[in-house]
């Protein structure tokens, strides 16, 4: 069962885009990126050089989500936070010099009560769009609050 | 990885993977430091941060398990064209631990109109616990 009653968050965010930044993916960025996660498809880390076209793996846009800082929904509850779940709509290739810009808005706040007790989770969605404007990723991210284990 | 696998190839229950690996210190130092040109203590980066948040040992960043996990799909073909992958983190993931990811195709489309698949894939540890679960979305070139 999931609801919304009762939780204390500044509900004057729900809907309301942000902007969270701008980002450059170069090469260097991208086979980093690719570097890090064992990727060795040859779509994104090139031939055994290192050369040739690539484009970025298509989560590559978590980078920048993960280290934004988001408006402060001001939620009353829990102790710890972790990052739920997430998903990515991946529209369209990334290739070395594009430039992303992302806007983010918070879509919903839910509990839910488990077998550990209550959870308050936090869903927020941010659009990537490149020099050309056009939407290159979607990503949802749900984060969820919790006490922690006793 | 399979250089050309087609739509045609593929049929549901198809098995994807597995693949084994595990997520090093290093691994998840490089990780955020694409973003953090200074790493500093985090629940990723350091035991004794992630111990006083009350977890065991530092755990892989979320991103980067999304990450993993979309590597079955791509690494399955050169040809799979990745749309859409949704994760849900059932538990925390370890460091330097031994994880299994795999997939299954679950839905193909019969229309005619697209070569769109859909698999589930997981993250399992190495007692079989599933730590990240989640579905994909991916098309394949025809043959025609």
């Amino acid at each position: 069962m999931t609801t919304d009653e009762g939780i204390v968050y500044d509900r004057s965010l729900l809907g309301v885009e942000t902007h969270i930044g701008t980002f450059e993916l170069t090469r260097e960025l991208m086979l980093g990126f690719a570097k890090s996660t064992g990727e060795t498809n040859p779509r994104y880390v090139g031939d055994e050089h290192g050369k040739g076209n690539i484009v970025a793996p298509s989560t590559i846009c978590n980078v920048f989500v993960s280290g934004v800082s988001r408006p402060d929904i001001k939620l009353e509850f829990g102790e710890i936070s972790f990052f739920a779940g997430q998903s990515i709509e991946c529209k369209a290739e990334i290739r070395p010099g594009d430039v992303l810009s992302a806007s983010t808005k918070l879509d919903n706040v839910y509990a839910k009560t488990g077998r550990s007790g209550k959870m308050v989770f936090a869903v927020w969605e941010t659009h990537f769009k490149n020099q050309d404007d056009t939407t290159v990723a979607l990503v949802t991210e749900s984060f969820v609050r919790r006490n922690k284990s006793r | 990885m399979s250089k050309n696998l087609y739509f045609e190839d593929v049929e549901i229950g198809d098995e994807i993977g597995p693949i084994t690996r595990s997520v090093s210190d290093d691994d998840v130092i490089q990780f955020v430091s694409i973003r953090e040109k200074k790493v500093t203590p985090s629940r990723f980066t350091s035991k004794e941060f992630a111990n006083s948040e009350g977890l065991a040992e530092a755990i892989v960043p979320g991103p980067m398990n999304i990450a993993l996990m979309s590597q079955v799909l791509t690494d399955w073909s050169e040809t799979v064209c990745l749309l859409k992958i949704d994760v849900v983190f059932r538990q925390t993931v370890p460091h330097n631990k031994e994880l299994t990811f795999s997939g299954i195709v679950t839905d193909k489309d019969e229309t005619g109109e697209n070569t769109k698949l859909e698999c589930d894939v997981v993250m399992e540890n190495s007692d079989g616990v599933k730590l990240v679960i989640g579905t994909g979305i991916i098309a394949l070139p025809n043959k025609s």
